[in-house]
């Protein structure tokens, strides 16, 4: 593969200027973002939160290099996302970014550790994907297929093929939604592991409000735009907030 | 190790083998069509050559009355000549007791010792003549097979007004008489034309030809010039009564074999490109479907940071197993097809071996179309999934818009009912998708109704030939040239009803360089028995001033109405006429030219002869008819209607013609094919959705309403598409079929589309029924827990 993406310059993991998208057009057309500018330094642990159809969604698809934007620019260290060519959003997705979607989104013919392999197979300096299905607490459901998971342990697996290839930053969305109290606490934890053993750039998507209490910062999003960032100067760990 | 993705592949295949099986089996039978037709042809004129060049079949045949032997040295010495040997060659009868009527025979002498130089023949049963046994002869193995004759057995024949008791030495056969045609008959009969050698001391005394030959055969060398050669021939024989030479593409059993592989090999162009085109479309408007049902995982593994490259040779793997997998498994089948057929043919047409050959490229094209048209159906979609951005890709299929259809919609509820609303709604929506798969039905259909309206054709064919041209019961063709007063003698015989003369006149026509060898055939003006008839089957009144040919004689000598034809006479003063062409007469079978009968005879200067006559004849005294006829010296033979009509079937059935049943078995299979894959796309598009409605309280019924009402609608919407794709197949199928020996009109009949409608029909209802058995154990809460 051609062009390589490691040297990342810079303490700014993602800086916006002016992001705009705009879906459809004419009468029909939504604005989902309208001029986003935010800068988040790299290693920290940003919680988003805002009402239904704000875009939170849509941001991070943006940032995830998994959708482009109308407008505006969106730059990751020193590279201009905004600007990429689809093979080198390629690279980068490959490299750099984990996910976690608000809708699972496993592979329906893949056992969970398969699905996990699905990534870590092409990752640079992956975890085993045993490993990584163990730290979400599915030692015991690695050969299972999605359709015989419940929906809160899909999610799980969603997570480890996330964390499996150890990526720079990880946009989840939404990761707790269908999760009860324990096991909620159990991902989140996983995901601050992530963030202060490997420094990796988290980025959570929740309506759960309390979450934001492990933050570093706190974008609270409306209507396209953001209302409102909150440093906090102290975090709690995951089993420190109340559910 | 495999890679998840390629596990992802295996479990894929796994879980659509039933859908991959029915899309390898459609693109297999393309590929079927396409082998077995290289196969025939080439092992059919591959076995010919060979069968041929190790019988020394002769170049040229130059029939003479009779040739003192001296002459061979004259004619070895024509340039162009390797080697000549003289024959004698007579014509006779052989009298079966069970045969109502005589039988025509060709007689041919073998050389008293020594090898057979030309025309070498294979003994497959017996022994040879043996030496100084006059009355033994070698007879031709399958007319002798038959009449149920084997060696050792006598039969008695009339040879030269003589008769005489033979005793069968041996069974032969010879490449110069694999198909032969006993005069008046329409199609090659076993049971009806016999060969007889002997040796040349017996048949010269039989013939009073000591010393002489009667006709002699010809090798070139390579750099002859056929009708240089041709010409010089006819200058020695001319004084000899030669009746003039020809080549070997003028033989009759070798004009018969090779029109019947140009046939093939017309079969063999036409055929498999269309089976393979609509196999290939098919092909592609499925895979599309199918990957397009991937979308989301598509999107997903571009998430996941898999490039472009990546993604595509997934699918391309997944898409190269089933059309690779179905191409060979065509091309297996091809060759058993093939081969079982070429089986067929060699009975057919007498090889006594058979060299079976599939040429390698049938293979490599069949594999490399089935590869190519499904690796584009998949390209396609994946073009297009690939300029979506992956988050488009990925999203959950965006509720489909229905607020566009307005007014239409509002009409629609107000009409139907819930269900009915959503099939309705679903068409208006994806309009491409819902033409995409009715124009494939319709493809299926279409090759269907072409390929059944092809066997009715062939059923016409014989039917018309039978009741509208030779309506007669029966043709007598006489020994020689006979005067009209014969037509009162067979006149009295009891039972004959109704009698009719004929004239045919051996002649080369000729129109500048097209030129064709065959006989004018004079009638009565307006002639009972047999008739030219023009396209919509009416009579043609025959003409003094010009002559009516046969419309594939018109293509082949290039001419049309109004243009001068020259006709060299091949008989008697071999005068030469020149005569305009007043009309053009539909044929079902061979090439015949019509003119009136008194103006023929009046051309060649004989008045009143006539060389046979059309019988119509009273059932009830059918048998003492045939005993008299048998007593007439002057009948060289008699063919009954019936026994041409069997035969001609039979020609059909067993020849090149019999190619129609497998084609409408294999449309057959490409039909069902297509409608089961779209009701199970359909099916796989929709599972979510129907398992939503179950969930939401819509009973199985309701439920299946709204998958098989969509499918209903695209079978419904495919009938005209099939209809205008059966019109213009059959017109390219019906040319591959037609050949010099019957020619199949393009005139598809209404029922051939009655049946492939009732076929898809049937298909329809069958892929429902298992589409259907398929949603009632569709597992509710796995169907919406996963999306696939
Ligand atoms: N493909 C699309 N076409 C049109 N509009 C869209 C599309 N995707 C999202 N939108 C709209 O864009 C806006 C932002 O959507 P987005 O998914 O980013 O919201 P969100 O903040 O993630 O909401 P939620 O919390 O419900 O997930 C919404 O109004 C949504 O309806
Ligand atoms: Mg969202």
């Amino acid at each position: 593969m051609g062009i390589h993406m490691h040297q990342m310059t810079g303490d700014t993991a993602f800086r916006t200027r002016g992001l705009t998208k705009v879906y459809g057009s004419g009468a029909a057309a939504v604005h989902a973002l309208r001029g986003v500018d935010i800068d988040i330094p790299k290693g920290e642990m940003v919680v988003l939160l805002g009402p239904s159809g704000s875009g939170k969604s849509t941001l991070l698809n943006i940032l995830g290099g998994l959708d482009d934007a109308t407008d505006g620019t969106a730059q990751f260290f020193d590279h201009d996302l905004t600007a990429m060519r689809e093979r080198e959003l390629t690279l980068y997705r490959r490299e750099h970014v984990g996910f976690v979607f608000q809708f699972y989104n496993l592979m329906p013919s893949l056992t969970a550790k398969e699905n996990v392999e699905l990534v870590t197979e092409i990752a640079d300096d992956p975890m085993d994907a045993a490993e990584a299905l163990a730290r979400v607490g599915l030692k015991e459901r690695i050969n299972h297929f999605p359709a015989q998971l419940s929906g809160g342990e899909q999610q799980r697996v969603a997570i480890a093929r996330a964390v499996a290839k150890q990526p720079t930053v990880m946009f989840c969305d939404e990761p707790t939604g269908a999760l009860d109290s324990a096991t909620g606490r159990s991902v989140l934890n996983v995901l601050q592991s992530v963030n202060q053993d490997l420094g990796t750039t988290v980025m959570i998507v929740t309506h759960a409000a309390a979450t934001a209490a492990m933050a570093d910062r706190v974008i609270h999003f409306a209507d396209g735009g953001v209302r409102e960032v909150i440093r906090n100067t102290t975090k709690l760990t995951a089993d420190e907030i109340e559910w | 190790m495999f890679s998840a993705l390629d596990k992802k592949l295996f479990r894929d295949l796994g879980r659509m083998k039933m859908q991959a099986i029915a899309i390898g089996l459609v693109i297999a039978v393309g590929v079927v069509v396409l082998v077995m037709m290289d196969g025939l042809f080439n092992s059919l004129s591959q076995t010919k050559t060979t069968y041929y060049d190790r019988y020394r079949l002769a170049e040229v045949y130059a029939p003479a009355v009779r040739a003192p032997k001296h002459l061979l040295e004259n004619l070895a010495n024509v340039p162009g000549v390797d080697s000549v040997i003289g024959r004698i060659r007579g014509g006779g009868l052989v009298n079966l007791p069970q045969e109502d009527v005589p039988i025509t025979a060709a007689i041919v002498s073998l050389p008293d010792h020594g090898a057979v130089r030309l025309n070498d023949i294979y003994l497959a049963e017996g022994k040879q003549i043996e030496r100084g046994r006059e009355d033994q002869i070698l007879l031709l193995r399958s007319f002798a097979k038959a009449h149920g004759l084997q060696p050792g057995d006598r039969i008695s024949a009339t040879i030269n007004g003589a008769k005489r008791k033979l005793e069968i030495a041996g069974l032969a056969q010879s490449p110069e008489f694999l198909l032969s045609m006993a005069p008046g008959d329409l199609a090659p009969d076993d049971k009806r034309y016999a060969v007889i050698w002997m040796s040349e001391t017996s048949l010269g005394a039989a013939f009073d030809l000591k010393g002489a030959f009667s006709e002699a055969l010809f090798s070139l060398t390579r750099d002859a010039k056929l009708p240089e050669v041709l010409d010089r021939v006819d200058q020695i024989l001319a004084n000899y009564g030669g009746t003039g030479a020809y080549g070997l593409e003028d033989q009759t059993s070798n004009r018969f074999l090779t029109e019947e592989i140009k046939g093939l090999a017309t079969q063999s162009k036409i055929l498999p490109p269309i089976f393979l085109a609509i196999a290939a479309f098919l092909l592609n408007i499925v895979i599309s479907r199918m990957i397009q049902s991937e979308r989301e995982q598509i999107g997903l593994l571009k998430a996941f940071g898999y490039s472009s490259m990546e993604v595509s040779a997934h699918y391309f793997k997944f898409v190269l197993a089933i059309a690779i997998g179905g191409a060979l498994v065509g091309c297996l089948i091809g060759v058993w097809v093939g081969r079982s057929y070429a089986d067929l043919f060699q009975q057919y047409y007498k090889f006594p071996f058979l060299v079976f050959r599939v040429d390698p490229q049938a293979f490599i094209i069949g594999i490399l179309v089935s590869v190519f048209t499904a690796s584009a159906g998949a390209l396609f979609v994946l073009r297009k999934v690939f300029a979506l951005t992956p988050a488009v890709a990925m999203r959950p299929p965006a509720p489909a818009d229905y607020s566009r259809a307005g007014g239409f919609m509002a009409a629609v509820k107000r009409i139907f009912d819930q269900p009915t609303r959503m099939v309705l709604r679903r068409i208006a929506r994806h309009p491409g998708r819902a033409f995409g798969a009715a124009l494939g039905v319709g493809a299926g259909m279409g090759l269907s109704a072409a390929s059944i309206g092809l066997m009715m054709t062939f059923t016409n064919v014989v039917d018309q030939t039978f009741d509208y041209v030779d309506r007669s019961d029966m043709t007598v063709v006489f020994a020689a040239l006979r005067s009209t007063d014969t037509l009162n003698e067979l006149r009295s015989l009891e039972g004959v009803t109704h009698v009719e003369p004929f004239r045919a006149v051996p002649v080369i026509l000729r129109n500048g360089l097209h030129s064709h060898k065959g006989a004018v055939t004079g009638l009565l003006a307006n002639p009972q028995q047999y008739r030219a008839v023009d396209k919509d089957l009416n009579p043609i009144t025959l003409r003094e001033d010009g002559i009516i040919i046969a419309k594939p004689l018109a293509k082949k000598l290039a001419i049309s109405p109004g243009q001068k034809l020259f006709i060299e006479v091949q008989d008697g003063e071999r005068p030469t006429l020149q005569m305009p062409v007043v009309g053009v007469a539909e044929t079902l079978s061979g090439a015949p030219a019509y003119l009136e009968i008194g103006a023929l005879n009046r051309a060649l200067k004989q008045p009143n002869q006539i060389s046979g006559a059309y019988l119509q004849i009273d059932e009830k005294l059918q048998a003492p008819l045939y005993e008299a006829l048998k007593a007439m010296p002057v009948i060289a033979g008699a063919s009954l209607k019936s026994k041409s009509r069997e035969a001609f079937e039979t020609l059909m059935d067993q020849s090149a013609g019999s190619m129609r049943y497998v084609m409408s078995f294999i449309a057959a299979i490409i039909t069902f094919g297509i409608v089961y894959n779209s009701a199970r796309i359909a099916f796989a598009e929709r599972s979510r959705d129907l398992a939503s409605l179950r969930v939401i309280g819509f009973t199985k019924g309701e439920t299946a309403f709204v998958l098989l009402g969509e499918l209903a609608i695209m079978v419904i919407m495919a009938v005209p598409i099939g209809i205008a794709f059966g019109l213009g197949l059959n017109a390219a199928i019906v040319e591959g079929f037609s050949t010099d020996l019957y020619q199949i009109p393009n005139q598809i009949q209404p029922e051939a589309f009655g049946t492939a409608g009732i076929a898809v029909l049937v298909s329809s209802v069958f892929s429902g029924w298992m589409v259907k058995r398929n949603m009632d154990g569709l597992d509710l809460v796995s169907a919406l827990k996963t999306r696939e």
